[in-house]
């Protein structure tokens, strides 16, 4: 009987340490750590801007995609510019 | 000194004489306002996130070139008027940039139609669609030999020109035969076991 009294209560605390390690685990910027990566950060390469966007088309926010604001900015910035010559789309959708 | 670049898209079914005939354009235009050309790279087709003038594919241009500074507005409105008015019904789109002129002239660009191969297995990976991919050759353990002659035999067979009836019939065979072996499988454990 002793057994399995423990066994509840280890199981109930052990899901309680793994949500509060879920809520303080913080997201890296991929730009900060990486300063070779800055070079790619351009407006001709979609294929890495396309990972900033969601399946709809739109931009990720920071708080998900764990950019730091400096560029999270300059993301946006070649998004658009990237956009308006084709190589992302606006709104995604089959045409 | 000022280094620009300029990414411009034309419709798809331009010719080589035309490109040509647009960078011929381009250098005259440059030489006259005492720039120097650094690059006129041709991307190649590729298919468009949107439609541009009704057209669903494009092939994108890379020019680079280094100007001085009192030239540089001279030039970037004759350019303009190659783009908008000259080659109107060729060039659909086009941005201007400015460039750091310490920074590496490398750059990296999504791969063009003409560049990939267009295969459905390099497709799928590509897309992390993995699930679908054909499996590998069977291993030739004694065991799973006479099962691959006889999947080989149905595989060698020409279906493009059968009838859908004749389709149907075989993918009921190989139906037939993968329940038929799962059931001599399950007969093979229950034997085991008693």
């Amino acid at each position: 009987m002793t057994k399995k009294i423990k066994l509840k209560i280890s199981a109930r605390l052990l899901k309680k340490k793994f949500r509060k390690k879920t809520a303080l685990s913080k997201k890296q910027c991929r730009f900060t750590n990486n300063p070779d990566m800055i070079h790619d950060l351009n407006f001709k390469n979609a294929v890495l801007l396309s990972k900033f966007l969601t399946e709809r088309g739109k931009i990720l926010p920071s708080r998900i995609s764990g950019n730091s604001n400096k560029y999270q900015r300059l993301v946006a910035q070649e998004i658009k510019k990237s956009r308006i010559m084709a190589l992302l789309p606006f709104c995604a959708t089959e045409y | 000194m000022f280094r620009y670049e300029i990414l411009f898209l034309t419709v798809p079914e331009i010719t080589k004489d035309e490109s040509e005939a647009i960078k011929s354009h381009f250098v005259k235009v440059i030489r006259a306002h005492k720039g120097t050309l650094i690059s006129f790279d041709r991307w190649g087709k590729y298919r468009l996130a949107y439609p541009v003038n009704k057209n669903d594919y494009g092939v994108y241009f890379l020019t680079r070139f280094d100007v001085e500074k009192e030239e540089k507005v001279q030039l970037l409105e004759a350019l303009k008027e190659i783009f908008v008015f000259k080659f109107n019904t060729l060039i659909t789109k086009h941005i201007v940039e400015r460039l750091d002129e310490n920074a590496s002239l490398e750059y990296r660009r999504p791969d063009s139609l003409e560049d990939s191969p267009q295969d459905v297995d390099t497709f799928l990976k590509r897309h992390d669609m993995e699930g679908l991919l054909k499996k590998g050759p069977i291993r030739k353990t004694f065991e799973n030999r006479e099962r691959s002659q006889d999947s080989d035999s149905l595989d060698g067979e020409d279906l493009g020109d059968a009838k859908p009836e004749v389709r149907k019939a075989a993918f009921v065979g190989k139906d037939a035969k993968k329940q038929s072996e799962t059931k001599n499988e399950e007969n093979l454990d229950y034997d085991e076991e008693n």
